[in-house]
């Protein structure tokens, strides 16, 4: 049964688009972030990273840097060596794990591996000593290349494990090889997606208090996972969970960089215990780019069986990823949600796929808006349009043939997922009809006749959100909300689900106001510190509203039954409702206030049977399954022949993230999804040279999309309610890179397809484009 | 992201200025949208910074004998938006106002921008179309250095030790005189992969003077002397243009970074001087 | 990153040959050395203060010369490092008498990392230019001491 949101009369906030009520803070700069922090005594770190990719520490000599005046103490790999492992939470069958301290021992695995740190009385200071801290380094040959690693004869990341694999994983379903056996087409292709840097705004920091007399500690960290990062903190440093609190300030931005558990965050905590004194440290832009995880970086070896009538029939992934030297909380996992989204949108059922996770000397990778699944949906919608190539079909054509109908859901996919629902070819119809698809092909017509290049590129994309099942989240998926309402009748809201830049601030308050018929100003929706807030999840994976949403309807459907309790017992009633925040007798008409309710609940001076006093609820909320949004991107490009660049003149997006709580909120994490697909369509790459020095260290030279970048976004929605959970919510946040990247390369591709172009790796600078060009076609 | 401990200072007048800089080690502050970044990542460490910005007589924009004078400290947004400068010398205005982005221009100066005599920067290209000069003061006094003289190699300038740039002067353009600069910029920075500024004057329906400035592409901004020759006389025909940027690269040992290796660099400076070329000779009447 | 190209020293070939691995000159003509001292055969310490615009950073590291073939080639490999980062390069110089004296021709591979490489992506290419430049315009000088 799915329960339905109960609408009250007033006219209800979800579907409104509420200004987000986060925004005056942030906007009139009054939001605290970690380097807002300031506590009497507190002391700064700097910490000195290693300029090589892989070096022997021959030795460190601090003692310059410990005669500085001001400075408190110098730390390195051997004064911290019994702080625990940086945790990888994911877990493969046969994964090699190195082991991974929070300073480095006696060897260097990538350039800005952290060695030392210096603590001093301010950050000046701490600078200062830093760059008197002396390192003798015995330099190693390092291997910066996925590929590269895998082969004979590669340097070795890591001694024990010389052919560089961390794990192979195979998955398959259905019958793959019967599937090639009888396809009337095959079709291959090398698709890489690169290595991004996440970037956001505010890069990490971390304060970190120890209160001897209690002996606890607390932790201010700019993090996607307060909880989760709490009771990994604690096992780290070897105190108990409850001594120890971890504090989310503001976060502007994360973008999954800030779903895991650092080195610097525990050598803050260590660093705090061994001083006895606050301390801070602060990354700095260099530091963020060197030292926190990157995103994507696979090569893809795709093959697709079709039949010449455009039905695909099965598919083959062989999947290089780029793990860097260490896995973070969920490197080796996030590949695996790449297989898992192999199918895309379409029917077939044959698939095969194998994982090599390859060592390298850079940064770990990890989750990246969208974690996995843009690699699998550029790779699947890439596939999908070099086939419609081939066989002279149009591309929405091919994609319609192969869709799963609408009445096949729940449809087993051969990955081994159960897609919630969908009408997919009504997101692409929509996406067509907007765009006028007819005329567009028309007007490309008539470019190629005149000598232009233009292009028209489609994605259907679908995602896998709501993360999730808890069998499928390494340390849970359910997520937990308590609702409070005050003796005042005012609203508190506490998610487990910390957000950081989603808005829930808003939509929680949306949906609680509607549920409670009270105003949204009455509503305050607290997060992220775990002396505060119950345990929870985090945010991430597009889970927030998905997961963290129905776990605060549950528990608001709790509170109210209670509510009708106290209200039957102040109306003296045996049939009361409650509706517009007011509880009714449905005999006589009369009627009590939420106020009223909630205040007698607390002084208590009489309770209904079998009631306790008070008016708090807290649910925990397991979801049954994924959600699985989808939708239809449409680019239109024209590309400049003479030097290669890429102008997008039409971007149509059409997504369904089922039921929609605030539009406004959804067109915003549309927007920020597609800029930073864009971003990795045509600028991002995070370059490494063959020495494992990153080349694009600052951002002179990695270049994010600006907004003078950003093309207008004709921005559409269907809904499509996701039967998974009661609010219908399927989830947005990373919609629109996944739907992205596949479309703009897909046009530019369709663009140059005259001269014989098949496909194009990212980023498509202006350079390589031009390239190609001179070529005649000729990647 | 921590600068070095530095000495500042904040001069009022130029004598004072260059009294604080006879030593040699201060380094000048003109903006900072070099220094301070430098700075920070430590790769300057300057004992002793001189803030320019409160000295007299390194701000306005005054037109006299046949030139516009900019003070160094005009920032370029103050450069962009002059109504002097848009009218007199459309090139400059519309060069200043390609530089970076809108936080760069409204703290970075001309005066710093033409100092650090970056590779890369946009206005060296509009400085040498222009034949622009610029004013030196210095412990001897007073001297005017054309631009192709002052830009001598990758940020390397013929100033002194213990001097300052006063000012620029860049000459009132005659009417009819058609202008344009045209530059691929690199998407991180803003800084130009290449940017050509050009002048062309027609006279009685061919081109009678041209003067081409191209940045980006060598290890200094250079006028490109055989584009103008292979301009000079010609209709200004899409051949014409074509066959005059053809040679803009030539002789030019081009640079190479992750953005663009020489050979692009070299092919769009012919084909972004093409259009700045053609730009121009639309506008000329 | 490839590093290679020409310069004309206005010197007869065997002349050059030894000029260009003279200690003596050699730090007089690498831009910012320092101090040049011998440590072995054909290998020196060098400190040097790098000076370019803005930028400064003092620099340590070792020269060495090897792969000679008196008169035509010689291979050179220097390698230094401080706190904006290192830098490593080996490139082999040869040498052929010309009218005008000597043409010297490089070619080689320069290796940077640490902030230098990071952040001064840009600009590498032009500044390494610029330093050989600079180099040859001195050795122009000395050689007509």
């Amino acid at each position: 049964m799915t329960p339905t949101i109960t609408r009250t009369k007033a006219e209800p906030l979800i579907g409104k688009r509420v200004k987000r009520r986060e925004d005056p803070r942030l906007i009139t700069g009054t939001a605290t972030y970690v380097d807002d922090i300031q506590m009497p005594g507190m002391h700064h770190a700097c910490i000195i990273r290693s300029p090589h990719a892989a070096a022997r520490i021959r030795g460190i000599n601090v003692s310059a840097a410990k005669e500085t005046p001001g400075v408190v103490a110098v730390f390195t790999g051997e004064d911290a060596k019994g702080v625990g492992p940086v945790p990888c939470g994911a877990s493969l069958p046969g994964l090699r794990v190195p082991h991974h301290y929070i300073l480095a021992l006696d060897r260097v695995y990538f350039a800005g591996h952290p060695v030392a740190v210096v603590v001093a009385t301010d950050k000046y200071i701490a600078r200062d000593a830093a760059d008197l801290v002396e390192v003798d380094y015995e330099e190693l040959p390092a291997v910066a290349d996925p590929e590269k690693a895998i082969a004979e004869g590669a340097p070795a990341v890591h001694p024990e494990w010389p052919d560089n694999v961390a794990f192979n994983f195979h998955q398959e379903g259905g019958d793959v090889n019967q599937a090639f056996a009888e396809a009337e087409v095959v079709l291959k292709q090398r698709i890489t997606s690169q290595r991004l840097i996440p970037t956001p705004m505010e890069t990490r920091g971390v304060v970190a208090e120890w209160k001897s007399g209690d002996k606890s500690l607390t932790v201010y960290s700019s993090t996607q996972i307060p909880h989760l990062l709490r009771t990994l903190l604690a096992g780290m440093l070897g105190l108990p969970e409850h001594k120890t609190r971890v504090v989310t300030p503001e976060v502007g931005g994360g973008f999954g960089c800030k779903l895991n558990v650092y080195a610097e965050e525990a050598l803050m905590g260590f660093v705090a215990m061994k001083i006895g004194k606050p301390v801070k440290w602060i990354e700095s832009r260099r530091e963020n780019y060197l030292c926190t995880i990157h995103g994507r970086g696979h090569v893809d070896y795709f093959e697709i069986a079709a039949k010449r009538d455009g039905t695909i029939l099965g598919l083959k992934l062989k999947l290089i990823q780029d793990l860097g030297a260490y896995h973070q909380l969920l490197t080796p996992a996030i590949p695996t949600l790449s297989v898992l989204m192999m199918p895309g949108l379409y029917r077939f059922r044959n698939i095969s796929a194998d994982i090599v996770g390859a060592f390298t000397n850079c940064v770990p990778t990890d989750a990246y808006r969208g974690a996995g699944r843009p690699e699998a949906t550029h790779g699947i919608e890439r596939m999908v349009d070099i086939l419609a190539a081939e066989l002279n079909m149009d591309p929405a054509e091919i994609r319609m043939k192969n869709f799963i109908k609408p009445d096949e859901f729940p449809f087993a996919t051969a990955t081994g997922l159960t897609y919630d629902s969908g009408e997919y070819d009504k997101p692409l119809r929509h996406a067509l009809e907007v765009a006028g698809y007819q005329k567009l092909r028309a007007e490309q017509a008539q470019a190629r006749t005149d000598g232009r290049l233009m292009g028209i590129g489609l994605s259907t994309y679908g995602e896998i959100c709501a993360f999730g099942p808890s069998p499928a989240t390494p340390a849970g998926g359910w997520e937990s909300a308590t609702v409070k309402i005050e003796p005042s009748g005012k609203v508190t809201v506490m998610t487990g689900a910390s957000p950081h830049g989603q808005g829930e601030e808003t939509t929680f308050a949306q949906i609680a106001a509607d549920e409670l018929g009270v105003d949204i100003d009455d509503v305050v929706v607290l997060h992220g510190d775990t002396a505060v807030v119950q345990y929870g999840i985090g945010t991430f994976g597009s889970r927030g509203t998905a997961v963290g949403g129905p776990a605060l309807y549950y528990a608001l459907q709790e509170l109210k039954v209670k509510i009708k309790k106290f209200g039957a017992m102040l109306l003296d009633s045996d049939d009361v409702s409650f509706e517009d925040g007011v509880c009714t007798c449905n005999h006589s008409g009369r009627t009590c206030t939420l106020a009223e309710v909630s205040g007698a609940a607390h002084r208590a001076m009489k309770l209904p049977p079998d009631t306790p006093p008070g008016m708090q609820a807290t649910y925990f909320w397991e979801p049954p399954n994924f959600t699985f949004p989808f939708g239809a991107h449409l680019v239109v490009t024209e590309v400049d022949r003479d030097t290669g660049q890429i102008q997008i003149k039409r971007y149509v997006a059409v997504d369904d993230c089922g039921r929609i709580i605030n539009p406004m909120i959804v067109d915003g994490q549309v927007h920020g999804g597609v800029a930073q697909g864009l971003g990795q369509a045509l600028y991002e790459q995070a370059v490494y040279d063959e020495n494992g020095q990153l080349l694009s260290g600052e951002l002179t030279d990695y270049a994010i999309p600006k907004a003078t970048m950003m093309p207008w976004i004709e921005s559409a929605h269907t809904e499509t309610p996701s039967p998974v959970n009661p609010l219908g919510v399927k989830g947005v946040g990373e919609a629109g890179t996944i739907g992205c990247s596949p479309a703009v390369v897909n046009s530019v591709v369709d663009a140059l397809s005259g001269l014989g172009v098949r496909h194009l790796d990212m980023p498509l600078t202006p350079e390589k484009i031009w390239a190609v060009i001179q070529k005649g076609g000729q990647a | 992201m921590i600068a070095q401990d530095f000495n500042y200072s904040t001069p009022a007048t130029i004598e004072e200025a260059l009294g604080l800089i006879s030593g040699g080690e201060a380094k000048l502050l003109a903006g900072g949208m070099s220094l301070i970044p430098l700075m920070k990542l430590r790769l300057a460490a300057p004992g002793h910074v001189v803030d320019l910005s409160r000295v007299a007589g390194l701000s306005g924009i005054s037109e006299a004998g046949g030139a516009i004078r900019v003070g160094a400290m005009m920032t370029h947004y103050e450069v962009e938006s002059s109504a002097l400068v848009r009218a007199r010398c459309t090139l400059l205005a519309e060069t200043a106002a390609m530089i970076g982005d809108v936080q760069v221009r409204n703290r970075g100066t001309m005066g710093g921008a033409v100092a650090h005599a970056d590779p890369s920067a946009d206005y060296p290209a509009a400085l040498q179309a222009l034949e622009a000069r610029v004013t030196i003061a210095g412990a001897a006094g007073t001297r005017v250095v054309s631009v192709d003289e002052f830009f001598v190699d990758t940020f390397t300038t013929g100033l002194e030790p213990g001097e300052i740039i006063t000012g620029i002067e860049v000459p009132v353009e005659p009417e009819g005189t058609g202008v344009s600069y045209q530059k691929m910029l690199q998407p991180a920075s803003g800084f130009a992969i290449v940017g050509v500024a050009v002048r062309i004057r027609k006279e009685g329906g061919v081109i009678s003077f041209a003067r081409v400035g191209v940045t980006g592409l060598g290890s200094r901004a250079y006028r490109a002397a055989g584009v103008e020759e292979r301009l000079a006389g010609t209709a200004g025909s899409a051949s014409d243009i074509a066959n005059a940027a053809a040679v803009i690269a030539d002789g030019i040992d081009a640079n190479s970074d992750i953005h663009a290796s020489a050979a692009y660099r070299a092919q769009m400076a012919r084909v972004f001087g093409a259009r700045a070329i053609q730009a121009a000779v639309n506008r000329a009447a | 990153m490839k590093i290679s190209g020409s310069h004309t020293v206005a010197l007869g070939k065997e002349r050059a040959y030894e000029v260009l691995q003279d200690p003596a000159i050699l730090a007089r003509c690498i831009p910012g050395c320092e101090s040049l001292d011998r440590i072995g055969d054909d290998e020196y310490q060098m400190r040097m203060k790098m000076v370019l615009a803005a930028v400064s950073g003092q620099f340590a590291g070792k020269v060495r010369i090897a792969d000679q073939s008196p008169c035509d080639s010689f291979r050179l490999i220097v390698e230094g490092s401080g706190k904006a980062g290192f830098m490593k390069g080996e490139g082999l110089l040869r040498l052929s008498g010309i009218e005008e004296g000597t043409q010297v021709d490089f070619d080689g591979d320069v290796q940077v990392g640490g902030t230098i490489a990071s952040v001064g992506q840009r600009l590498i290419d032009a500044t390494a230019k610029l330093m050989i430049k600079r180099f040859f315009a001195k050795l122009a000088d000395s050689a007509v001491e």
